[in-house]
C-alpha cells in the first residue's frame, strides 16, 4: 500500500484543480439523476397503464379489482410466491456453499470448479427446462427410460411437470447468481474476524453462523432479491413445465394478457404488483441490514485462510460440486447435445442416425445466426460495461450519503427490476417508436441499461459496504483527489465484485428476451431472438444453437480467466 | 472504344434487356394495361431492392424457395432481398399494432391466422388497400367470408385435427367420436386456449360441429395444454402423448419426412379452417415490392411452393394440390362454416372464458 500512497501524494498535488472538484460533485450526482429518469419513466408508464381503461377517460382500479377477485390470478400469485421463495432459498444455500467451497477450501480442481459452476448460467432457462423435460418426462424421459429398462426402477415420482419441477430447474439455473454475488466479498473477507471467533471457542458451524454469513449479509440479500424477482418473473420455465398442466403463474398470466385481444392494463397491473413486491423486499433488506457495519476489507493486511477440513468434509465438498455440476450442467447439456445431433427426436438417441444437419442449418442456412451472435456480443459487452459504470457511480454516491434522500432513492431506483421484461419492453416501444432510435441497436441498449442498472447498483452497493471507509479517508487525507482515490483504492479493491457483476450482466443481456422481442428490427436480432424464432420451427435447431452458445461462452470465460490466478481475485 | 463497338454493346444491351422483360413469366399472356402496371411495379421494386415479410407459420426454408422463383417470375435483380421472420402471433400483433398507431412500418407484408384481428386492422385503416388481380382467383373463399377483397387474402390455411402414431394407437373410423373413444386420460394434448386464438377458433368450430357436451367429454380426459404446433407433434413422436387432439398436418408432413410416423384424420362432421390472412401494411416502406410479393404468393406458382413446403391448404379456385394426402383441395374438405367477419374481439374473449371454464385451465 505504501507505493500507492506515494503515487497518490505526488500526483495529487498537481491535479487539484477546480474541474476535479466539479467532476467529483457532478458525475455521481448525474448518474443518480439518470437512474431516476430511467426508472421513473417506465415505472410511471406501467403504473398509468394499470390505472386506465382503453377508450375511457380518467383513472380506474378495475384491473386491480378484477385481479383480486379472480381465483385463477390468486392461485397464480400463490404459485409464483412459492416458486420465488423456494428458488431464492435453494439458490442462496447452494450458491453460498459453492462460493465457499471454491474460495475457502483446498479441494482438488478448485480452479476448474470456479468456471464449471458458471456453466448452467450460460444456458438459457428455456433450454434448461426443455433439457429436463427430455430427461424426466414421465412417458418419454431419457432418465426414466434408462432407469426402467436398465435398472428396473420407476422414476415417475420425479414429476417434472409440477411446481416442484419448476423450482428444481430454476434453482439449478439461478444458483450462479448468488455464487457471483457472494464469491467476491467472500474472497475479500477479513480472516482475522473468523480467527478471533475460533480463538474464543466457536466451532466451524457457529463461526459460519455468527461471523461469516452475517458479514456477507448485504451481498447475500442483494443476490436473493435479484433471484426472487427474476425467478418469479421468468416466463420460459413455467410455460414449458407448468402451464401445459394448468398450473398458472403470474408470468404466464402476463403472457396471456398481451395476446390477442390484448389487455395491457391487466398486464401492467400485474407488473405494478411485482414492483411493489420488490420495493417491499428492499425495505426488508434495509431493515435487516439496519445501521450495522459490514466492513470486511480494511487497511490491515488480513486475508481469509483456507478452512482446515477433514477427509470426510473434503469428500462432502467434492460431492456437492459434483452434484451441482452434474445436474446443473452435464446432464442437461448431454440431453441437449443428443437432441441436437438427432434428425428427429423420438425419446431416445439413435447413434446410427446421428447428424450435424441441425448445426449446419443453424450456422449456415439460417442467415440470422451469425449476425445475431455478433449483435448479442456487441450489445451485451457495451450494455454490461455501461450498466456497471452507472451502477458503480450510483452505489458510490448512495453509500457515501446516508441521508433521507439516499434512503428514499434506493427503492425507487430498484423498481425497474420488478417490471417484467415484456412490459418494460412495451413501455420503451411506446415511448421511442416515433423516434429515429426505433429499429436500431440503441433502443435495445437503452432498454437494457434502464431495466438492469438496479442489478449493478445493488450488487456493487453490497460490495462497497464491505470496504472500510478508513481506506478512502487515508487516501484523501494524503491529498488524493476523488478520481485518484477511486482509481487507486476503491476500484482495485472492488475489482472481484465488479468483474462478477459485469459477468452476471453480460450473461443476463445475452439471454435477455422479454424487452428485445418487442424492440429488435431487421438486422438487430440477438441470440435470444434467433432462439425464439428457431423454436417456432423446431426445437432441434434451438438445441444446436444452445450448444454453440454454451461452447462460445465457456471458451470466452476460459480465455478470460487463463491469465489470472482466479477470475474473481 | 470505337463507335462501332459502342453501338454493338448498346444493341446487345437493349436486346438483353428486352429479352429479360419478354421472358419475365409475369408478363406473359397479360393485356397491355396489366403489362404496363407490372413493368412499372417491377422498375420501382428494383429500386426498393428489398421488402420485409413476417409470417406466423411459413418457415425460412419456404422463403428461401419462394425468393428465387419470385425474382425469376418478375425479372427482378438477383440481389433483391426479402427480410423474413417467422414470429409468434402475440409478438406480431403487438408490434404491428404499435407501429400502426405511431404511423410507422418496419414490416411491409405479414400473414397471421387471426381473421378477427386482421378485419379490425382493415377497418382501422392499418392495412394498405390494394386491388390485386389475383383476387378473382379466390372468389370461392371470398364468398365464404375468409378474405376481404382489396385488403387481405390468405396465403394458405390449416386445420387442427387429431393426430397420432399408428404404431401406438389405433383409431377406427373418421368421426370425432371415434377419436374420443381411444383417448387415454392425461395422454392427450390440446392447444393453449388461454393464449392462442387459433385454439379458440378451433374450439368454436368443434362446439358448432359436435356440441358443448363433446368438448366437456374431451376436457374429462385431462388434456395437457401445449402452445406450439411443433411441440404438440413432437410429443406424439416421442410417445409422451398418445394423441394430439389439435395436431397440424403441416407438422405431420415435415416430421414424417424425417422418419416419424404420424397419421391424422379429417373428421367427417367437419373441421375449422384457419386462414393465414395475408396483407400489406398501410405505411409499407416498399410498396411496389409488397404488391408484387402479394400477387406472387397468391399466384399458382407461389401457392404450389407454399403447399409443397408447408402442406397448407390453398384457397385458390381449382388449385390442384401436389400433396393431397397432407394438403387436400379446399373443396374436398367438410368445413364448419363460421363467419369470422361477424365476430368481434369480445366474442373471441367470451369463447375463451368458456374454454377456460370447461377445461379448468
Amino acid at each position: 500500500m505504501d507505493g500507492y500512497f506515494q503515487t497518490v501524494i505526488t500526483t495529487s498535488l498537481s491535479d487539484q484543480d477546480v474541474w476535479t472538484r466539479r467532476i467529483e460533485r457532478w458525475v455521481p450526482g448525474l448518474a443518480i439523476a439518470l437512474g431516476v429518469f430511467l426508472a421513473v419513466i417506465p415505472v410511471a408508464a406501467t403504473l398509468l397503464r394499470s390505472l386506465t381503461l382503453d377508450g375511457t377517460d380518467g383513472l380506474t382500479l378495475i384491473h386491480y379489482t378484477k385481479l383480486f377477485t379472480d381465483p385463477r390470478a390468486q392461485l397464480a400469485a400463490r404459485n409464483t410466491l412459492i416458486i420465488g421463495t423456494s428458488v431464492t432459498l435453494g439458490s442462496a444455500l447452494l450458491g453460498f456453499l459453492l462460493a465457499w467451497i471454491v474460495s475457502r477450501t483446498e479441494i482438488p480442481g478448485r480452479r476448474a470448479f470456479e468456471l464449471l459452476n458458471l456453466v448452467p448460467f450460460f444456458t438459457s432457462p428455456y433450454v434448461g427446462a426443455m433439457a429436463w423435460q427430455y430427461l424426466t418426462a414421465p412417458n418419454s424421459g431419457l432418465l426414466v427410460y434408462l432407469a426402467r429398462n436398465w435398472l428396473g426402477l420407476d422414476l415417475s415420482f420425479l414429476r417434472i411437470n409440477s411446481i416442484g419441477g419448476v423450482i428444481w430447474v430454476l434453482v439449478l439455473f439461478y444458483t450462479p447468481f448468488i455464487y457471483l454475488f457472494v464469491i467476491g466479498p467472500m474472497r475479500n473477507l477479513n480472516g482475522a474476524l473468523e480467527d478471533a471467533a475460533r480463538v474464543h471457542g466457536l466451532g466451524f458451524i457457529d463461526t459460519m453462523r455468527r461471523i461469516t454469513i452475517p458479514l456477507l449479509a448485504p451481498a447475500l440479500l442483494s443476490g436473493a432479491i435479484v433471484v426472487f424477482v427474476t425467478s418469479a418473473g421468468l416466463f420460459d420455465v413455467p410455460v414449458i413445465l407448468a402451464t401445459p398442466y394448468a398450473i398458472p403463474t403470474i408470468p404466464a398470466l402476463i403472457f396471456e394478457s398481451i395476446g390477442y385481444p390484448s389487455d395491457f392494463g391487466r398486464a401492467a397491473a400485474l407488473g405494478t404488483m411485482m414492483m411493489l413486491v420488490i420495493v417491499g423486499l428492499i425495505l426488508v433488506q434495509k431493515y435487516i441490514i439496519g445501521n450495522r457495519r459490514f466492513e470486511t476489507v480494511s487497511g490491515k493486511g488480513y486475508s481469509p485462510r483456507p478452512a482446515k477440513l477433514g477427509p470426510l468434509s473434503h469428500l462432502t465438498c467434492l460431492a456437492i460440486e459434483i452434484f451441482y455440476i452434474g445436474f446443473g450442467a452435464i446432464l442437461p447439456l448431454i440431453a441437449v447435445l443428443l437432441v441436437a445431433l438427432s434428425p428427429i427426436w423420438k425419446g431416445w438417441f439413435d447413434p446410427n442416425r446421428a447428424t450435424l444437419e441441425n448445426f449446419r442449418y443453424v450456422l449456415e442456412e439460417f442467415d440470422m445466426t451469425q449476425h445475431a451472435i455478433l449483435n448479442s456480443t456487441f450489445l451485451s459487452v457495451l450494455g454490461a460495461t455501461l450498466i456497471v459504470a452507472l451502477g458503480f457511480l450510483q452505489a458510490y454516491r448512495l453509500q457515501s450519503r446516508q441521508g433521507w434522500l439516499a434512503k428514499t432513492l434506493q427503492p425507487i431506483l430498484s423498481m425497474p427490476n420488478g417490471i417484467p421484461g415484456i412490459i418494460f419492453g412495451l413501455g420503451i416501444l411506446i415511448l421511442l417508436i416515433r423516434t429515429p432510435l426505433y429499429g436500431t441497436y440503441w433502443i435495445i441498449l437503452i432498454a437494457y441499461v434502464a431495466h438492469y442498472f438496479p442489478f449493478a447498483m445493488r450488487s456493487i452497493g453490497a460490495l462497497l459496504m464491505s470496504l472500510s471507509p478508513e481506506l478512502e479517508q487515508s487516501a484523501r487525507s494524503c491529498g488524493a483527489t476523488w478520481w485518484q482515490t477511486l482509481r487507486m483504492v476503491v476500484i482495485p479493491l472492488s475489482r472481484p465484485g465488479l468483474i462478477a457483476t459485469w459477468l452476471m450482466l453480460f450473461i443476463i443481456l445475452v439471454r435477455e428476451l422479454g424487452s428485445t422481442i418487442l424492440l429488435y428490427g431487421q438486422g438487430t436480432e440477438t441470440i435470444s431472438v434467433a432462439m425464439l424464432l428457431l423454436s417456432e420451427q423446431n426445437f432441434l435447431y434451438v438445441a444446436a444453437l444452445a450448444i454453440v452458445q454454451v461452447a462460445l461462452l465457456s471458451l470466452a470465460f476460459a480465455l478470460l480467466s487463463r491469465n489470472s490466478k482466479s477470475l474473481f481475485q | 472504344m470505337s463507335f462501332k463497338t459502342f453501338t454493338s454493346f448498346l444493341v446487345a444491351g437493349v436486346i438483353a434487356a428486352s429479352a429479360a422483360h419478354a421472358q419475365a413469366p409475369a408478363l406473359q399472356s397479360q393485356n397491355d394495361a396489366e403489362k404496363a402496371r407490372i413493368t412499372a411495379l417491377v422498375a420501382e421494386a428494383a429500386k426498393e431492392g428489398s421488402l420485409t415479410y413476417w409470417d406466423t407459420v411459413l418457415q425460412p426454408a419456404t422463403k428461401n424457395a419462394l425468393l428465387p422463383a419470385f425474382i425469376d417470375h418478375y425479372g427482378l435483380p438477383k440481389t433483391f432481398k426479402i427480410e423474413f421472420s417467422e414470429i409468434a402471433p402475440s409478438n406480431m400483433i403487438t408490434r404491428l399494432e404499435q407501429e400502426a398507431k405511431a404511423g410507422r412500418a418496419t414490416v411491409d407484408v405479414a400473414a397471421i391466422a387471426s381473421p378477427i384481428w386482421v378485419a379490425a386492422q382493415a377497418r382501422a385503416g392499418a392495412l394498405m388497400k390494394y386491388e390485386s388481380p389475383e383476387y378473382k382467383n379466390y372468389s370461392m373463399v371470398a364468398e365464404a367470408g375468409l378474405v376481404e377483397n382489396g385488403f387481405y387474402a390468405f396465403n394458405g390455411a390449416y386445420v387442427f385435427v387429431p393426430m397420432w402414431d399408428p404404431d401406438k394407437v389405433k383409431v377406427a373410423g373418421d368421426s370425432w367420436k371415434d377419436v374420443l373413444s381411444v383417448l387415454q386420460e392425461g395422454r392427450v394434448s390440446v392447444g393453449n386456449g388461454a393464449a392462442s386464438d387459433a385454439t379458440i377458433m378451433t374450439y368454436i368450430g368443434l362446439k358448432t360441429a359436435m356440441g358443448k357436451d363433446y368438448v366437456e367429454a374431451l376436457a374429462a380426459k385431462k388434456p395437457v395444454f401445449i402452445p406450439k404446433s411443433e411441440t404438440i407433434a413432437s410429443r406424439v413422436v416421442t410417445g409422451e402423448d398418445m394423441m394430439a387432439f389439435m395436431g397440424m398436418p403441416t407438422r405431420a408432413y415435415q416430421l414424417n419426412q424425417k422418419g416419424a410416423n404420424l397419421k391424422y384424420v379429417l373428421p367427417k362432421e367437419g373441421v375449422t379452417l384457419l386462414p393465414q390472412n395475408f396483407f400489406i401494411m398501410a405505411n409499407a416502406t416498399h410498396p411496389a415490392s409488397s404488391k408484387l410479393w402479394f400477387d406472387f404468393i397468391l399466384s399458382e406458382k407461389g401457392q404450389k411452393i407454399i403447399v409443397e413446403k408447408e402442406a397448407m391448404i390453398s384457397g385458390r379456385n381449382g388449385f390442384t394440390s401436389p400433396i393431397p394426402d397432407y394438403a387436400p383441395a379446399i373443396n374436398k374438405l367438410h368445413l364448419v362454416h363460421i363467419d369470422w367477419n361477424k365476430m368481434t374481439p369480445d366474442d373471441l374473449q367470451a369463447a375463451r372464458r368458456e374454454w377456460m371454464a370447461i377445461f379448468k385451465q
